[in-house]
């Protein structure tokens, strides 16, 4: 019996005379036209990451009018170093996004295609983590100061009321605020989840396929 | 320069655009999708064509953007209500001298196949179009040996779907 897929096969080429023609004059309009692929939204989505995420920084920095106890700790070494640390990893990130987005094209195979965008995503989530991870550490080290040194904590401390549960006082406010900054990291991260899960779902399933085709 | 390298895109794409609309119709369920796809598909294309250096076919060339698009690039819009549009799902023939029967069995191997996932539809999409494995194979990614033994999985999958 003749394969199933032959007779299809057979019959395959007659289809073409029944579509409609699209004419020179509309494909001239439709290179006029901007791409939606999901790598154009993934240049998108990696801007206002870019964007977001240092304003949300310097905004940190320069909201209100800074308090002398502010001020200090904005001149404070560690404040100093941990932004250059913060520029350069942004450059850095910049650059390699740029690099990978410049290697993803519609001309490679399929499967290379797909791990290119794959990847491409891959250092945005890098960066993603970079700003969880570095935020919780500089968040921390900036309690721990401002338990140490704020003049209103001092101030407390000093007035007698807290005797005797200094370190129970202490160890609460840390982890209070401890908790508020993972939740608040966690809900961030989940809104990064959620917009990439929607973006690249289908091309995960594809590719998954691809590469068990491989085994 | 460029508005003479524009002209002759537009040549070849408007000649060769049976391929992009194959594609289309086999990767989507209504005509404002089908024709979404195509736009997208020539933008990619108009796109990749500065580095088309006509070493190979323009349609050769056209295969793997397109596919790469349908499978991979496009973006299905969110929006629009999913409707199967039976009209569109069915094989259209144009040869009056077919039979009834015939024209029916085209109609549900059609079917079949658009039931398949994206990676098979493209599989069988190039073996319609009657690439050879080496073809198929390269324009995927995968191996010769494999894209074979997908084929014939994807055959016996089609069978499957036909006579349940």
């Amino acid at each position: 019996m003749m394969d199933q897929l032959d007779i299809l096969k057979e019959k395959w080429n007659t289809q073409d005379k029944e579509y409609p023609r699209v004419s020179a004059d509309h494909i001239k309009k439709m290179l006029a036209q901007k791409s939606t692929s999901i790598v154009k939204w993934l240049l998108i989505i990696a801007i206002i990451e870019f964007t977001v995420m240092s304003s949300i920084n310097f905004l940190y920095s320069f909201l209100g009018s800074p308090d002398e106890f502010t001020r200090e700790l904005m001149d404070s070494n560690f404040m100093k170093i941990s932004w250059a640390i913060h520029i350069i990893a942004i450059i850095y990130f910049i650059y390699l996004f740029y690099k990978n987005y410049k290697n993803i094209s519609a001309t490679q195979p399929t499967r290379s295609l797909m791990k290119n965008i794959i990847k491409t995503r891959k250092t945005m989530k890098w960066y993603i983590w970079y700003n969880i991870i570095g935020g919780f550490i500089s968040g921390m080290v900036t309690t721990i100061y401002m338990l140490n040194n704020h003049p209103l904590i001092n101030e407390l401390m000093e007035s007698g009321k807290m005797e005797g549960h200094e370190t129970m006082f202490y160890v609460l406010t840390f982890l209070i605020l401890t908790v508020i900054y993972i939740i608040f990291l966690g809900f961030i991260y989940l809104i990064y989840m959620l917009i990439y899960g929607i973006l690249l779902k289908r091309l995960k399933n594809n590719y998954e396929e691809l590469k068990r085709m491989e085994v | 320069m460029s508005q003479q390298l524009e002209a002759e895109f537009i040549k070849q794409l408007e000649e060769n655009q049976n391929i992009v609309h194959k594609i289309c119709r086999l990767y989507t369920n209504d005509q404002d999708a089908h024709n979404d796809l195509f736009q997208e598909v020539t933008i990619q294309l108009w796109k990749a064509y500065p580095k088309f250096r006509g070493d190979a076919k323009f349609s050769t060339w056209m295969y793997r953007v397109a596919l790469n698009t349908a499978i991979t690039l496009y973006r299905k819009s969110t929006r629009r209500v999913k409707t199967t549009d039976y009209e569109n799902v069915q094989f259209k023939i144009t040869d009056l001298q077919e039979d009834d029967e015939t024209a029916e069995q085209l109609t549900l191997l059609y079917g079949a196949v658009k039931q398949l996932n994206d990676i098979e539809k493209a599989l069988v999409f190039l073996y319609l179009e009657d690439k050879n494995y080496k073809e198929i194979s390269e324009t995927l990614g995968i191996s010769e040996v494999n894209a074979r033994v997908k084929m014939n999985r994807v055959k016996t999958k089609l069978t499957n779907i036909i006579n349940p």
